[in-house]
């Protein structure tokens, strides 16, 4: 029985393009259901999945082969070239806290919506127009 | 230095959250504390500017991170001018709204002046970071005070200009991220000096897609077309201060990013013609599309957008003259479009009627308003002795100068197009049969006066005396245009 990190580091290159593949098949699908999908909650479900997609590209972007977790702890000073790219997390974080602001913003407008219109399709939100 | 840049996006941020708590002590504290708030923001500006006029560009590390780790904010005589406009135009649209507002219900006018104070700060945010992820954090600040604002009105229609924004807004913010990351990867940096310094090593491939991304997020923000579907909703249905702020503040903040990401962090060949060709389809569809509101709401925004693409053509002239007038006219504009919607929303509060018919012999009801916007109309569309004529001229001059003749046709074109539905709402005014009704029953407040007052003040001061404003205008521009003075100063200022 193989343990994890030997596993991991074997099948590096796999893991690299299900990561990856993963994240812009999200972030596609966050798009299909933005653009496709005709019910309100739907459409804001697609924006967060394309966030979360960026968000999981913008973590497989920061990771260094064999890295670390970027903190500095006693014994490991000289860490700094084992660590992944810090960065990349630390956007991610602000970035998740500004998707969530969004979206429960995004869904508090669906609620006043529905109530207004008694309806959640948004073909048929159509008092606005050009 | 006792006063920093950094004062402008704290102070704005502790009173915002103190506020909630505040009202528990004093009932108008909502009301007053943002006044304060912004008057500050106008002497911070007023501090720094004679400070870099003095001892050159501030760029103030945060946290204690020097210039390429850590986030700083940048007052250049080009960011300091905008956000001192900014500023200013802030505080006067709260005092215009201060009065306004008390029609509402008390428990709202709390929000209401929360997210109008975040907005203003997020945007001057926008202005003065130097970090491009940074610039994203406050894009988004001001993106979801803007959503609730236009949703601030329960209505029906609110709701619906509300998330048709947030919807644009997410696209926005998810290619803004997108672009971001292609910088990040290709750079390894996220500071805009450090990314304009190692622009050129990146492949070019690369570098088009990640401009592509910024261009169609940052077009968003300033209404760039075609991606400007929500502005009209967006203007019509929010509060009428909050409209002027979009008109004031937002569409600077959004064209200051454009041109930001545009001019110093790209190099790439030919993204100019496409700022012009993109301005002047904006610019011409938006006046069309101005031609036949009924709404007067909606042919302010309009206009907006088209004064929009006008700024866009001229950055995207590119030569130093044209970079003058497009920072003349975001001025112009701001002030102006300001004056127009405030304004505008007194004739809408008095007739409860937003349609452009409901005006006919309004100006014996609001005697006072109603000179305010016909000034601001024949402003806007550019007569002489106002200040709206000096933009439009230097425009066209360097228009002129670089030879683009079809420039010159159009803008004059659309002119006309402008003074064809403006001086329709100023005969409405003026000169149609008055309907029986009784008299105004909301007359203008003293500081809703004081304020269009000043912007009309103003109008009239600059047209006449351009030389008061031009000289800060002219460094603007250079600093602008000057990208190595900027990444070097960056990169080598230690406070």
């Amino acid at each position: 029985m193989m343990d994890f990190q030997t596993l991991f580091e074997q099948n590096i290159e796999i893991i690299t393009i299900a990561v990856y593949g993963t994240a812009i098949a999200l972030i596609v699908i966050g798009l299909y259901a933005v653009l496709m999908k005709k019910h309100l909650v739907k459409i804001v479900i697609g924006l967060s999945i394309m966030d979360a997609g960026i968000h999981l590209l913008f973590v497989a972007v920061g990771y260094i082969s064999g890295g670390t977790a970027p903190i500095f702890s006693p014994g490991s000073e000289n860490a700094a070239t084992t660590m992944v790219d810090p960065v990349p997390q630390a956007l991610v974080l602000t970035a998740i806290v500004i998707g969530f602001a969004v979206t429960a913003l995004a869904l508090s407008l669906v609620i006043r919506l529905y109530k207004h219109h008694h309806t959640a399709n948004i073909d048929q939100l159509n008092s606005l127009k050009w | 230095m006792v006063i920093t840049p950094v004062h402008y996006i704290v102070a704005p941020l502790i009173a915002a959250f103190a506020i909630p708590l505040l009202t528990k002590i004093h009932k108008d504290a909502a009301r007053i504390v943002p006044g304060i708030v912004l008057f500050y923001n106008v002497v911070i500006s007023f501090f720094l500017m004679n400070h870099i006029a003095e001892h050159g560009m501030i760029s103030e590390t945060l946290a204690g991170w020097e210039a390429p780790w850590g986030i700083n904010l940048v007052v250049t005589p080009f960011t300091g001018f905008l956000a001192t406009m900014v500023s200013i135009l802030g505080f006067i649209i709260w005092l215009y709204g201060y009065r306004f507002k008390r029609t509402l219900k008390g428990g709202e006018v709390k929000f209401y002046e929360i997210l109008q104070m975040m907005m203003i700060a997020g945007s001057i945010g926008i202005i003065i970071t130097g970090d491009i992820f940074n610039m994203f954090v406050f894009i988004e600040i001001v993106g979801i005070s803007a959503f609730s604002l236009t949703a601030f009105y329960r209505s029906r229609d609110g709701a619906e200009a509300g998330f048709k924004y947030l919807l644009i807004g997410g696209f926005a913010s998810a290619f803004l991220l997108l672009g971001i990351l292609i910088i990040y990867t290709q750079t390894g940096t996220l500071n805009m000096a450090q990314i304009a310094e190692r622009m050129p090593e990146v492949p070019q491939q690369m570098k088009i897609i990640a401009l592509v991304f910024f261009l169609v997020a940052l077009g968003i923000e300033a209404e760039m077309f075609p991606l400007n579907g929500w502005a009209p909703d967006a203007y019509s249905q929010a509060p009428s201060p909050t409209s002027a702020t979009f008109a004031a503040v937002v569409s600077v903040a959004g064209v200051y990013a454009l041109i930001r990401v545009v001019f110093t962090m790209f190099d790439v060949e030919g993204v100019n013609n496409y700022l012009m060709v993109m301005g002047f389809v904006t610019m011409l569809i938006a006046e069309i599309a101005a031609i036949s509101q009924k709404n007067l709401k909606r042919m302010l925004a309009y206009s907006s957008i088209g004064q929009v693409g006008l700024i866009l053509i001229s950055f995207g002239i590119g030569s130093n003259l044209a970079v003058f007038g497009a920072l003349f006219l975001m001025l112009n504009h701001s002030v102006i479009k300001s004056l127009l919607f405030m304004a505008g929303s007194y004739f809408i509060y008095n007739t409860d009627d937003k349609r452009i018919t409901a005006l006919n012999g309004i100006h014996k009801k609001l005697p006072i308003v109603s000179f305010f916007f016909a000034l601001g109309s024949l402003a806007i569309i550019g007569f002489p002795p106002f200040s709206g004529f000096w933009s439009k001229f230097y425009i066209l001059i360097s228009a002129a100068n670089e030879k683009y003749i079809f420039l010159i046709i159009g803008i004059l074109l659309v002119t006309i197009i402008e003074l064809t539905y403006y001086l329709r709402v100023v005969g409405r005014i003026y000169f149609a049969k008055e309907e029986e009704g009784e008299p105004a029953s909301h007359r203008p407040s003293i500081n809703a006066l004081v304020a269009m007052s000043s912007l009309a003040l103003f109008i009239i001061v600059i047209g006449v005396y351009p030389d008061l404003i031009m000289p800060h205008i002219q460094n603007a521009a250079d600093a602008l245009l000057d990208k190595t003075n900027y990444i070097q100063q960056i990169l080598s200022v230690k406070n």
